[in-house]
């Protein structure tokens, strides 16, 4: 039904107080998203509040854009509307952590930085490290189904994620799952939203598994000579009763961004476990490393605090690579290719998991035209194995240029479709940002 | 409900004449699963051979309406493998192949009545396995496994079977044969694979899964301590998780089911004893060492009475025989027992223990216990003999006191059995109407017509019916409008 704006934005005031209404044009611009400026930036103190604002927005036919700290608001299609960005960073309470359970319930709106803080006076963590994590949402990273190298050990979000309160696409306010490490009653619904992007629901809260944080920890750098070389050592790392946590490659323009010894590629392998351990896992990585031409050093004690610096495209476009662990180096080489055809001189920084076949090419300062080409070409070459290129940052013009999730077979996305049309068939979460236009 | 011969003789050309099971004798074998309470035989029983055959047999029972009910081993605990309202069974038992095994990649892809034991069996010579370890994984099939996201004892480390699910192909309850994942981990998209392991066939049929592998721990070691009373084994739990050792498996057997494995099989575990701790370490041999010494001195320090090491791989396997025939074992207690799978914060062990036994005084039945102390989940196994009037109406007052009181405590009513028609009921106890209505919208993306598995895992509950809707929240009354 028609809503004439002045009243919506009554209504909208009314259910969030004054604080947490903005309609100026600054804030409004703030807000922006891929330049679609919305009508209201919404910031609720309570879930109630962001149940009562999605509610509102599903009768006035009004699209929602829900927004964490706001740094991956580059992932996805531009939206097709954008009338409410709902800022979830109000939504910053810690409610439950109980350490002997190795679980923690969190508001949205929790910075994994915050997070962690509060964990390390128990040793605790939640082993979620994509690059810039600290300042980023519990919920954006959920939603995002974001990732770093520890996933090589602690898998990602759809591990950790046990339970989830969110809101439905017309305000009913939703749980999913359980509030304790093993579950099976009923269906697994917190899978359904790591990585949804929020077009099933807005994440509200999250119950998350903690693991202990190790006693000892320590990194190795293998440097190869080229990338078939450290595809040769992972390979034999993989197939060893090594038991690492990180298990990173970096090329020579992420080695040189972080700081580190140059060389053509390198794999940054990292154990955590009781220190004596940890010593003898290092002394069989470097007698493998030797075997499979490789050369391995202690790395530097900060070496991950660098990390995101490799995975930095300023002025340029961010990918995530997702292919099979056997072809990793392969993509690796081809992605390198590719750019220097593509974009001479930019220097991609090709980072990634090893362990689990995923890869980050961080293009700075490329150009939109270059980089949609380079994401067809990649796309063609993981394509075969059942691989995919996802457009993780990059300007509006390069994800109207290509699809930025790609293609999605006929009879998974017609499920995808399915789904979107039974939770939310008036569009109104994240309209149009998502895979396939939903 | 007797089927039209044209569908009989319709599967017959599907599945070929020896694929169909249609005499009383024989139908009567599948009219239920490990769970005897509840008995319903499928009006015929279709054993596919392939994916083709799956999809056709959905086409047909999707044109003349018959409920579809997918089966593996039978070797669920919880009235999901049986047919209710009749219909047509599916089982899987001869869509038994390893399709592919990619170690490069750490997967295989097998189909759906592959028995779990014989897929690790079948690498192992290669360093692999497949994780999930459910007690019966010596005949349940790993398409039984991922339809009730089966977990066992060595969870507690590597995670239940959709942890190592990556990829499925599924015959839709829409009959639409589907690819959902596979071998490589991210794509772009809802994450079918995850949402549909657990579905306990509601969503579909399984035709193909890809798992994950694991490469082989270098070195294990089983530690066994036994204690004066739970408390103190619950604590000992606590201190090793507390000290950051997370075991490969961390199970807990108490004083009645001790004695009955004892009397049954002998296992060596020490007569006399309240609590038994089995811990299992795996991982580097390294950090094996030390984990297991840190945690024989915690169990030493909360008090154990007895800490062995097992010295070898026989004693090894003799101290985990016990806990994996458990549930035979009380067969010298009582001839029948209700089971239980609910789950508690692994803090809140000691009060659930001591609710335990109140229940049992209460209830005048007796409760032997045998649970995965690591992650909280409890098999508390009541036992009754149905043939003393009184007795069976006395453990079922019982088992609901328990689910009852694990959830006032923030738990869930299973944490790795399923919910079937057994727990269906219970799901309100833990989920609000907005939370069953979605799933019950849920399940119809993938079967529009609910054919599927129909009476398992969602209630029949006013959230579950047709035109249903939750409470939205109350919006500012006419301002807007």
């Amino acid at each position: 039904m028609a809503v004439a704006g002045r009243s919506v934005g009554g209504a909208l005031a009314a259910i969030l107080g004054r604080e947490g209404l903005r309609e100026d044009d600054a804030a409004r611009a703030a807000a922006a998203v891929d330049g679609v400026v919305p009508r209201w930036v919404a910031r609720p103190a309570t879930l109630e509040q962001a149940s009562g604002v999605v509610a509102l927005a599903h009768d006035a036919g009004l699209g929602v854009v829900p927004r964490g700290s706001g740094s991956a608001l580059e992932l996805g299609r531009p939206p097709a509307r954008a009338d409410v960005v709902l800022d979830l960073g109000g939504l910053d309470q810690v409610l439950e952590w109980s350490p002997d359970d190795l679980t923690v319930s969190v508001q949205a709106g929790v910075t994994a930085g915050a997070l962690a803080a509060r964990l390390a006076a128990h040793r605790q963590l939640l082993p979620v490290d994509p690059p810039g994590a600290a300042t980023r949402t519990l919920g954006g990273l959920a939603a995002t189904a974001a990732s770093g190298p520890l996933r090589a050990r602690y898998g990602t979000l759809r591990d950790l994620l046990l339970g989830v309160r969110f809101v439905q696409a017309d305000g009913v306010i939703t749980w999913g799952g359980s509030k304790v490490v093993k579950s099976v009653s009923g269906y697994d619904v917190p899978k359904l939203m790591v990585g949804a992007l929020g077009t099933l629901g807005v994440l509200g809260e999250l119950t998350l598994r903690l693991h202990p944080m190790p006693e000892s920890e320590r990194t190795w750098l293998v440097r190869a000579h080229d990338a078939a070389a450290a595809q040769a050592f992972v390979d034999g790392l993989l197939d060893s009763a090594i038991q690492p946590s990180r298990v990173e490659l970096l090329n020579a323009a992420a080695l040189e961004a972080c700081a580190l010894p140059g060389g053509a590629v390198a794999v940054a392998v990292s154990i955590g476990t009781v220190a004596a351990a940890v010593q003898a896992q290092g002394e069989a990585l470097v007698a493998l490393a030797r075997r499979t031409a490789a050369e391995a050093a202690a790395a530097p004690p900060d070496v991950w605090a660098g990390y995101a610096r490799a995975c930095a495209a300023p002025g340029g476009a961010r990918l995530r690579v997702a292919t099979l662990v056997s072809e990793v180096g392969a993509a690796l080489r081809a992605a390198e290719a590719a750019a220097a055809d593509l974009a001479p001189g930019i220097g991609a920084r090709v980072t990634g998991c090893a362990a689990v076949g995923t890869l980050r090419v961080a293009l700075p300062g490329i150009a939109p035209g270059a980089a949609a080409t380079l994401v067809e070409r990649l796309r063609g070459l993981v394509a075969p194995a059942g691989g995919s290129v996802v457009v993780e940052a990059g300007p509006r013009a390069l994800r109207e240029a290509v699809d930025p999730w790609g293609p999605v077979p006929p009879g998974p996305l017609a499920l995808m479709q399915a789904l979107k049309d039974t939770f939310d068939p008036a569009r109104v979460l994240n309209p149009g940002r998502f895979v396939g236009g939903l | 409900m007797a089927l039209s011969s044209s569908v009989l003789a319709t599967l017959a050309e599907i599945v070929g004449p020896d694929g169909v099971v249609s005499s009383p004798e024989g139908r009567l074998v599948y009219e239920c699963d490990m769970h005897t309470f509840y008995k319903g035989a499928p009006d015929v029983v279709a054993l596919p051979r392939s994916a083709a055959e799956v999809e056709a047999i959905v086409r047909l029972c999707r044109r003349a309406r018959l409920p579809i009910v997918p089966r593996g081993s039978g070797t669920g605990l919880i009235g999901g493998a049986m047919a209710p309202s009749g219909g047509v069974m599916v089982g899987m038992n001869r869509m038994d192949r390893i399709l592919e095994v990619d170690l490069p990649n750490r997967c295989a892809t097998v189909e759906p009545g592959l028995i779990n034991l014989w897929l690790t069996r079948a690498v192992q010579d290669r360093g692999y396995f497949f994780a999930p370890d459910p007690s019966s994984q010596m005949v349940s099939s790993i398409g039984g496994n991922v339809s009730t996201n089966a977990g066992g004892p060595h969870c507690l480390k590597y995670g239940i079977t959709v942890n190592h699910v990556l990829g499925l192909e599924v015959v839709t309850g829409a009959g639409d044969r589907v690819q959902l994942g596979g071998r490589v981990v991210d794509r772009p998209g809802y994450d079918l694979t995850g949402i549909a392991v657990g579905a306990e066939g509601t969503f579909g049929l399984v035709t193909a899964i890809t798992v994950r592998l694991l490469h082989a721990a270098e070195a294990v070691k089983t530690v066994l301590a036994s204690f004066s009373s739970i408390e103190h084994a619950s604590e000992a739990v606590s201190g090793i998780i507390a000290a950051g050792i997370i075991p490969a498996a961390l199970e807990m057997l108490d004083a009645l089911m001790i004695r009955a494995i004892e009397e049954g099989i002998g296992a060596g575990y020490p007569k006399g004893a309240a609590a038994v701790l089995l811990i299992e370490l795996d991982g580097p041999a390294a950090e094996v060492e030390a984990q297991a010494e840190r945690a024989a001195a915690i169990c030493r320090e909360r008090g154990a009475l007895d800490v062995r090491v097992a010295r070898d791989d026989a004693e090894r396997a003799l101290l985990w025989k016990g806990r994996k025939e458990a549930a035979g074992a009380v067969g010298r207690l009582a001839p029948t027992y209700l089971l239980q799978d609910a789950v508690v914060p692994r803090s809140k062990l000691p009060a659930i223990m001591r609710e335990v036994l109140a229940i049992g005084e209460r209830h005048g039945v007796q409760i032997a216990n045998v649970f995965h102390a690591g992650d909280g989940n409890l098999h508390p196994l009541i036992l009754y003999d149905d043939r003393r009037p009184g007795e069976l109406e006395r453990a079922k007052a019982a088992n609901e006191e328990l689910l009852h009181a694990c959830i006032a405590m923030g738990g869930t009513v299973t944490g790795e059995h399923g919910v079937g028609l057994d727990k269906a009921k219970n799901l309100p106890l833990q989920y609000a109407d907005a939370d069953l209505n979605f799933m019950y919208r849920l399940r119809g993306v993938f079967d529009p017509d609910r054919l599927m598995n129909p009476g398992k895992l969602l209630p029949a509950h006013p959230a579950c019916g047709e035109g249903f809707r939750p409470a939205r929240p109350r919006l500012p009354a006419g301002a807007w409008i």
